[in-house]
């Protein structure tokens, strides 16, 4: 067994394990730490396929950005604990009857053949000698790969539209900065001038 | 390659057998429903990860990019709406979720 | 060259600017004058993409490195699903003004979704399926839950959301499989690769990933055994938006399945006919058989929904290009009735509120015979009754499933029409013979009148003038099969 082998099972079982505590975990909290574990063992997988810079990717996108979204979605939902288990046993036997026979299916579909024996065509994207996985990325990823790149910015764009369209609100009576409002205000607006007489004040 | 590529292709199965069940398993839970399908699209990126190593071709690694990408609006999506099924009804168990009857 | 490609996606990329302009025009008036502007600018959007794939040259032409093809085929469908989305939001803006949800993004994220569907017709590799399947679903997914402070409707956008999420994991799942097992993500490279062997095989995960992709479709087709929630979504979204979901994404899915059967895995017919009939006879029979007893008219539109995919698919699973033929026609003629139902739906109205109960249909004939005459066209069009359009798509795709063989598959779908017809002809009943202890409202906006007419007329007068749609959708079946 090489090394890289025995780093690949130990990455697998961890991760694997981690999505296991996912699913089963009581406390929404955990599950999105275990999600958090299991996404650095995948990266680490990534890592051994020689995808470097998708294994950034994935700690920087995922446990940077998703997992702390859910992480605030958690914690700002005040999510009654207790309630949230019940019917977890009720549905254990068909839900674990159901996984068990699809992983058995996909187990066989792998077991029966070589992937080697579908003589695939040749490499859309031949992976380029003597360049950093970033590098060749980057070479493609703005020319061959230019339309999907624009499409995923506008699906950036509409998920910024669809969370603000259905999250925010007009909060009622709360002060807010209008700035173009604060920079047009003209003097006579803001300050006025009152002759006081002494020992009067401003009545 | 020093891994080979059924042994991604066996975690990427377990992973999304998980997923698939962590759906159906937690009826109750949607936020645990939301991190479910995150670990089916991480199945699929190991899957297209191992192959791309094994064909020596970087179209599945770029795949595996925009996956990571859309699935990242997905998820702010899908926790926009949590947010507003929990403001307009103060829980967000799927079951209680039933108004509606299939 | 450079020049070229831009001008074969001139349309999508026309529709994706404008809707940059309509979010900025939106964001600068956000006031309810605004959110009109910002609907009328969008209708006109869609008018006039609707032209320039009109205009565009029917030959096959291939842009952006093989992920985009425009062909006859995908303009046929772009032209349908472009009037099905046209249509929807007309009726779709007196109905926000009434419910107090007239805000700008709904036009917005309409033009994005109905960008997303267009891109999805001409994908021509899985990365740009994908890519455009989920900027068509994401912007519908806030559209379900858009009347955001009802139960109901957060609850349609949730269990929308889930659903269409696990769909497209069970879609990418798939694809991953494909492309591990056959090497290619291009639908052009994948034609090529099995065309020259006799008899050829597709690897045993590439058919696996097959399946999946196959489940992920039927997701978004809403067939079974993927249905499961689409009642309550369709029950649950604003009326306008299930207008919407019943209309535009629907078609532009069954163009995609289209696509994806007949084209990359054409030559293996015989792999996933099964898949096919099975999905089909499934939606056929749970569509008539659970529409009985419903009491809701959107819950009753959904099965009905469910229905009509499962008879597209009889064509589809024909697997020959006159079975696509009948998809065609079918889908057109199905836009039609859906949008003119939905139309009679949104102006069902008493003191001012909405109706959705079957039961108000009651009275109708008396109170406006016009709508009432429209609503009897399009339940007996829906039923399949000669001599209107809904019984000339039954036929075609029936015809086409028989030259296959398929003679049982069709004689299902004879049956389960005239258990469906039970539910419909129950509508006119209640429209014509019974009457009910308050009026309905008289009048309706001038959009809504115009789109039930012009779905009434083209639903009526089919039989008499079928040679426009008859003659593009025969040019567009043929594009698939050269």
């Amino acid at each position: 067994m090489t090394v890289a082998l025995f780093v690949f099972y130990l990455l697998a079982g961890v991760c694997i394990a981690a999505a296991v505590m996912v699913v089963s975990a009581r406390n929404p909290v955990h599950s999105v730490l275990f999600l958090i574990l299991a996404f650095f063992n995948a990266a680490g997988m990534f890592v051994l396929a020689g995808a470097e810079f998708l294994a950034m990717v994935l700690v920087v996108v995922y446990v940077g950005a998703v997992a702390v979204l859910f992480l605030f979605v958690v914690m700002m939902l005040d999510i009654d604990l207790t309630a949230m288990r019940e019917g977890f046993l009720k549905f254990l036997p068909v839900g674990a009857l159901i996984g068990l026979v699809l992983l058995v299916e996909l187990f066989l579909v792998f077991g029966t053949l070589s992937v080697g024996t579908a003589a695939p065509i040749a490499a859309a994207v031949p992976v380029p000698e003597g360049m950093s996985n970033t590098e060749a990325l980057g070479g493609v990823l703005y020319t061959e790969y230019f339309f999907a790149f624009q499409l995923a910015g506008i699906i950036l764009l509409v998920a910024i539209i669809g969370a603000i369209t259905l999250t925010l609100r007009d909060r009622g009576p709360v002060k807010r900065q209008d700035i173009g409002r604060q920079v047009h205000r003209e003097r006579p607006a803001a300050v006025q001038l009152r002759k006081v007489d002494s020992g009067k004040g401003i009545g | 390659m020093p891994v080979p590529v059924g042994h991604f292709l066996a975690v990427a199965a377990i992973l999304f057998t998980l997923g698939v069940f962590g759906i159906f398993l937690n009826r109750k839970n949607i936020i645990v429903i939301l991190m479910s399908i995150e670990l089916i699209l991480l199945a699929v990126n190991i899957n297209l990860i191992g192959f791309s190593a094994h064909l020596g071709d970087l179209a599945g690694q770029l795949f595996a990019m925009f996956v990571l990408t859309v699935a990242a609006a997905e998820a702010a999506i899908g926790l926009a709406i949590v947010v507003v099924v929990f403001r307009a009804r103060g829980s967000i168990e799927v079951a209680d979720i039933n108004i509606m009857k299939g | 060259m450079s020049q070229s490609y831009l001008l074969v996606a001139l349309p999508e990329l026309f529709l994706l600017a404008a809707g940059l302009v309509l979010l900025v025009v939106g964001a600068f008036k956000e006031t309810a004058a605004g959110a009109r502007l910002v609907s009328n600018l969008a209708l006109g959007t869609l008018a006039i993409t609707l032209v320039l794939v009109l205009v565009a040259a029917p030959d096959r032409a291939v842009a952006f490195r093989g992920n985009f093809v425009m062909d006859g085929f995908a303009g046929f469908m772009k032209v349908v699903v472009l009037l099905g989305a046209l249509g929807t939001l007309a009726i779709a803006q007196p109905y926000l003004r009434r419910e107090g949800i007239e805000r700008f993004e709904y036009a917005v994220l309409v033009i994005f979704s109905t960008a997303g569907m267009s891109l999805l017709l001409s994908a021509n590799s899985f990365l740009a399926l994908y890519i455009s399947l989920e900027l068509m679903s994401l912007p519908l997914y806030v559209l379900a839950a858009f009347q955001r402070d009802t139960y109901k409707s957060t609850e349609a956008g949730l269990k929308y959301f889930v659903l269409g999420a696990l769909a497209s994991g069970m879609l990418l799942y798939g694809v991953s499989l494909v492309y591990g097992f056959t090497g290619t993500i291009f639908f052009e490279e994948l034609t090529a690769l099995y065309l020259d062997e006799e008899g050829a095989e597709l690897p045993l995960g590439a058919l696996v990933g097959v399946v999946f992709i196959a489940a992920g479709l039927a997701f978004k087709l809403g067939a079974v055994p993927f249905h499961m929630w689409t009642p309550d979504v369709y029950e649950g979204a604003p009326t306008a938006v299930t207008a919407l979901f019943a209309a535009a994404p629907k078609l532009a899915a069954m163009g995609l399945t289209v696509r994806v059967f007949a084209e990359p895995f054409g030559a293996f017919v015989a792999d996933w006919q099964q898949i096919i009939i099975a999905v089909s006879v499934g939606s056929m029979v749970l569509g008539a058989f659970g529409a009985i007893g419903q009491r809701n008219i959107k819950r009753l539109l959904a099965y009905s929904g469910i229905g009509h995919v499962g008879y597209a698919l009889v064509g589809l699973a024909a697997g020959t290009q006159s079975g696509v033929y009948g998809v065609l026609v079918y889908m057109t003629i199905y836009l039609f009735m859906t949008v003119g139902t939905f139309g009679v739906v949104l102006a069902l109205r008493r003191r001012g509120q909405s109706l959705e109960q079957i039961d108000d249909f009651a009275g109708l004939g008396k109170d406006q015979p016009l709508l009432a005459l429209a609503t009897a066209i399009f339940m007996f069009s829906l039923a399949g009754i000669p001599p209107l359009a809904g019984f000339f798509g039954k036929l075609y795709v029936f015809l086409a499933a028989i030259e296959v063989g398929l003679v049982w598959l069709a004689v299902i779908g004879v049956l389960t029409s005239v258990v469906g017809a039970y539910y419909y002809l129950r509508i006119v009943k209640l429209v014509y013979f019974d009457s009910a202890p308050e009026a309905l409202d008289r009048g309706m906006e001038p959009e809504l009148r115009g789109v039930i007419a012009v779905s009434a007329v083209v639903t009526a007068l089919f039989v008499v003038v079928p040679g426009p749609i008859l003659g593009s959708a025969r040019v567009a079946a043929g594009a698939l099969f050269p």
